[in-house]
């Protein structure tokens, strides 16, 4: 590339592509300390399992289409995808599940298609709807808070000497809730089958918790009413939380100018426009709130992080704001008459068809096209103006 | 800002290929400063000339064509002019009055001073006005927005001499007729917005209305079509010249060389460049005469030899990296920059295109880079036009924020000389093939034509005289079709020469466009 060298333009503002993915990875971390929080260090170890499985399936594909590993391992793109990957799937899932998500993402939705850039598809949503696809039962088994601490005392009432066990509450941020997020993570290790089955069967089954909520209105502000503390890991107020911290990570994604407002700001408006259009107070059990849809599930990670993921959304203004009311109102439908549990893969995916249309037809007028109507305006006021 | 005088100086007259030269002065002859020594005829329009003066006594040792430190890159014709030091004048003309003169009679003047547009392309000032005049202008624009990073000569200008930039608009306003005048300067400037509204103050009670508007610092302000709007609110459309919308558009500098023509009687022999870089120990803003050399002004500056550096002219974003610093400073050098080893030089690794849309952010144009580089890729000519590459004006800005490092203006200057070079291709190929069709439908027009002849006049003429019977015999159909084929070939050569001629036009037009401040 030396004879661009000698070509304007010489100066060059510094950013790059290793730079973003790295704010985004920061942007993550107030979502996945909150994730942390209340559900232990299941995540955790999803991020890392999906970390390493991307960088060694990033380094195998890099090397067989003969690129330069060192550069394009550098742009952390693959890190940033297996974190987007992992903050979806449920703490407790074997590590084969993380393993092979995160390794169809990379190697057939992103490599396959020609790697960073090129693929039509967000690659981590590709292979959570995989996994969604292939493995039902596995994605949508979450731990809920309450049952994260009643499995630990449905353990020790097993009978599993622990001192002063009835006594305690165990957080899951504790030693056995670690040894518990990693036998289920990697249930070979487990030294009998008897562990592994004490801790499955203090799972959450397949709890949908647009479901478990829709009865109750914001577990934020009962919470608040009933002066339980927000942080609290018997309030209920997990996933309003973790909302919280994926909007606070958005924000500074926005204010970092990595992202543009158009696609999150098209989402979040659309989701809560239908969802105001189609709250029927007396009967909430089916649609939910409007609140509920914002902060009850996944809507604020696919709004700001995943639907914004550059190379397969739309790419002009206009077919940015397009693209982000297709996907909130995907999200909305799936959510409420889809049979799926989670809308936002699917809802990012339908969006990413649509979006090399939405570049062709919804284009921004390009300066000084298409005037005839507003020149004539402009100096008919001109006109008026003159003397 | 007053340089000392080089030993030697190669005054740029004009490429060959641009007009008819005319000298006034040949090898050997001695010559006074603001003496003539040549002029530029351009062959497109008339009554464009630009005519060259001496910057300082010497004699004339040579007239050569070499490279200009300016945006051409072709060889031009120069006078090589050996200095005496001495800097005698001719006795200039006591400067005329220029409010008792009329709009024709201050044309001329400007156009007799060489001025051309001092912002980069080097459009002669008297013919943008020209241009302009048969129509109301409505609004006359001095850009004082500097383009680019880097350039700070009109800043410094300003800050000097912003009352002769000031008396410069008003003469250009009245040249043109203009109804109003405004000086436009990015609000990032506080000393020069400082000079000139006090030079505005100055001057008000005498005569002017110039009034001063503070744009955005927001690259590129300084581009003609983006100031126009930022000033007025005008959106000129794409293809159309400002003026054909009653705007007119001059740099600070000219202005300030039609002060100096006009109030002062001195022709334009120099301009204010800027010398900067980190291969210079004392970068300043020059007020450089024409035809010194690149090198001479960097040694004033106090290069740095010892080290490598690489030498551009005009700003970081769309500058041109000279190859060597024998250059000669034209009228439209408005920045040098010796950029030392890790200056200058955005050498991160190109990467995928990640449709970030950052580009398209920074468009001034409100182009879509990103698709443009994806239709670039696979030589997608008509999604090229469509999507506006042609209005691109290569500021650089979308090369500037890319996080891929990807060189994008590289690559639309590629697609853009490949789609004209197809263009040329195709109506060329289009004319041989008109030829081609005729010259068989003759042939076969020949031969039809044969045995009936025979037929009908069996043997009371002979053969040879046939050709000629048959053309009068069938001469209305025939010769009618022939013309009408004839006249189509015909009008395609004119089309094909109108395009070429539009275009070499054009490349002035709207390189004056761009650069024009
Ligand atoms: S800034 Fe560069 S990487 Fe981003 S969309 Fe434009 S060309 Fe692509
Ligand atoms: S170089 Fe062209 S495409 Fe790039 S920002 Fe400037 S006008 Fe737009």
């Amino acid at each position: 590339m030396s004879s661009m060298d000698t070509r304007a333009p010489f100066q060059h503002s510094g950013k790059n592509i290793a730079q973003l993915m790295q704010t985004l990875l920061l942007a993550l971390l107030p979502g996945i300390c909150a994730s942390l929080w209340f559900f232990g260090y299941g995540i955790l170890l999803n991020v890392l399992i999906a970390g390493f499985f991307a960088l060694a399936a990033e380094t195998a594909m890099l090397r067989l289409r003969g690129k330069n590993i060192a550069l394009h391992l550098a742009d952390r793109s693959a890190l940033v995808c297996a974190a987007l990957f992992a903050i979806g799937i449920p703490p407790g899932a074997p590590w084969w599940l993380v393993a092979l998500g995160i390794i169809f993402a990379i190697v057939v939705a992103k490599h396959l298609y020609g790697g960073l850039g090129q693929n039509p598809f967000n690659p981590a949503m590709c292979g959570y709807a995989m996994l969604l696809l292939a493995f039902p039962l596995q994605m949508t088994s979450w731990h809920l808070p309450n049952e994260v601490v009643e499995g630990v005392l449905f353990v020790d009432n097993l009978g599993i000497p622990i001192a002063g066990a009835e006594q305690e509450i165990l957080s899951p941020l504790s030693w056995r809730g670690f040894k518990q997020a990693l036998l289920l993570s990697f249930p070979f290790a487990a030294s009998s089958d008897f562990d592994i089955k004490a801790f499955t069967d203090g799972l959450a089954m397949a709890t949908p918790l647009i479901e478990f909520k829709m009865a109750g209105h914001s577990a934020l502000l009962a919470a608040r009413d009933s002066g339980t503390s927000l942080f609290s890991r018997e309030s209920e107020t997990a996933w309003e939380v973790i909302n919280i911290g994926y909007l606070c990570g958005g924000l500074l994604l926005l204010y970092k100018r990595i992202i543009s407002w158009h696609i999150p700001l098209a989402i979040i408006a659309t989701v809560l426009v239908v969802s105001v259009l189609f709250y029927a107070p007396g009967s909430v059990s089916i649609y939910g709130t409007p609140y509920l849809h914002l902060f009850g599930s996944a809507t604020m990670i696919g709004a700001f992080f995943i639907a914004t993921d550059p190379v397969s959304a739309a790419t002009t203004r206009p077919g940015k704001i397009v693209y982000g009311i297709i996907i909130g109102l995907s999200i909305y439908s799936i959510r409420v008459w889809g049979s799926y549990l989670d809308s936002v893969a699917f809802a990012v995916l339908f969006g990413n068809f649509c979006a090399p249309a939405l570049d062709q037809f919804c284009r921004p007028r390009i300066f000084g096209r298409g005037l005839s109507r507003a020149i004539k305006l402009v100096e008919a006021s001109n006109e008026s103006t003159k003397p | 800002m007053p340089m000392p005088i080089p030993p030697q100086l190669q005054i740029p007259v004009g490429a060959t290929e641009n007009g008819t030269i005319t000298l006034d002065v040949a090898a050997g002859d001695h010559v006074h400063k603001y003496q003539k020594l040549a002029q530029l005829q351009m062959s497109a329009q008339g009554r464009t000339c630009i005519p060259v003066h001496a910057p300082t006594s010497g004699i004339v040792s040579a007239i050569e064509e070499a490279y200009v430190a300016d945006h051409s890159q072709q060889k031009q014709v120069c006078i090589v002019l050996t200095t005496d030091g001495l800097d005698t004048p001719l006795p200039l003309e006591p400067p005329v009055d220029y409010k008792q003169l009329t709009c024709e009679e201050l044309v001329t003047a400007i156009r007799r001073a060489g001025i051309v547009g001092m912002g980069g392309a080097g459009f002669p000032a008297a013919d943008k006005i020209d241009a302009a005049a048969h129509q109301a202008v409505d609004l006359l624009i001095i850009n004082a927005a500097e383009c680019e990073p880097y350039i700070s000569a009109d800043e410094a200008l300003i800050r000097e001499r912003a009352e002769g930039v000031v008396t410069g608009a008003e003469i250009l306003q009245r040249a043109s007729s203009a109804r109003r005048c405004v000086i436009a300067i990015e609000s990032s400037k506080p000393d020069a917005i400082q000079a000139l509204e006090q030079a505005i103050e100055a001057q008000s009670h005498i005569s002017g209305s110039c009034e001063l508007i503070l744009v955005a610092s927001k690259y590129p302000a300084g581009s003609e079509k983006q100031l126009i709007q930022s000033v007025s609110g005008i959106e000129i459309p794409s293809g159309q010249l400002p003026a054909q919308h009653g705007v007119l558009v001059h740099n600070v500098g000219s202005s300030y060389a039609v002060f100096q023509a006009l109030a002062q009687g001195k022709p334009c022999i120099s301009r204010i460049t800027t010398l900067s870089g980190q291969a210079l120990k004392t970068p300043k803003n020059f007020e450089a005469l024409i035809g010194c050399s690149v090198e001479f002004l960097f040694d004033i500056c106090g290069i740095d030899k010892s080290l490598s550096h690489k030498t551009v002219l005009g700003g970081s974003l769309m500058g041109l990296q000279l190859p060597s610093d024998n250059a000669a400073v034209g009228k439209t050098t408005n920045c040098l920059i010796a950029a030392g080893s890790a200056e200058l030089a955005p050498s991160a690794d190109i990467q995928a295109c990640i449709r970030c849309g950052f580009c398209a952010d920074a468009c001034p144009v409100r182009l879509l880079p990103q698709q443009l580089l994806a239709f670039s890729k696979t030589a997608n000519n008509s999604q090229l036009l469509k999507h506006g590459l042609m209005d691109c004006i290569e500021c650089g800005a979308c090369d500037y924020v890319c996080p891929s490092h990807i060189p994008l203006v590289s690559i639309y200057k590629d697609s853009k000389a490949a789609i004209e070079a197809r263009q040329i291709n195709h109506e060329r190929s289009e004319v041989w093939q008109q030829r081609f069709q005729y010259h068989q439908y003759r042939i076969k027009k020949e031969k039809d034509r044969a045995p009936t002849r025979t037929k009908a006049v069996p043997a009371k003429k002979p053969v040879a005289e046939s050709g000629e019977a048959g053309v009068s015999v069938s001469s209305n159909g025939d010769e009618q079709e022939f013309f009408s084929k004839e006249k189509a070939s015909r009008e395609i050569a004119a089309a094909v020469a109108r395009v070429k001629a539009r275009r070499a036009g054009s490349k002035t037009a709207t390189s004056e466009q761009d650069k024009s401040k």
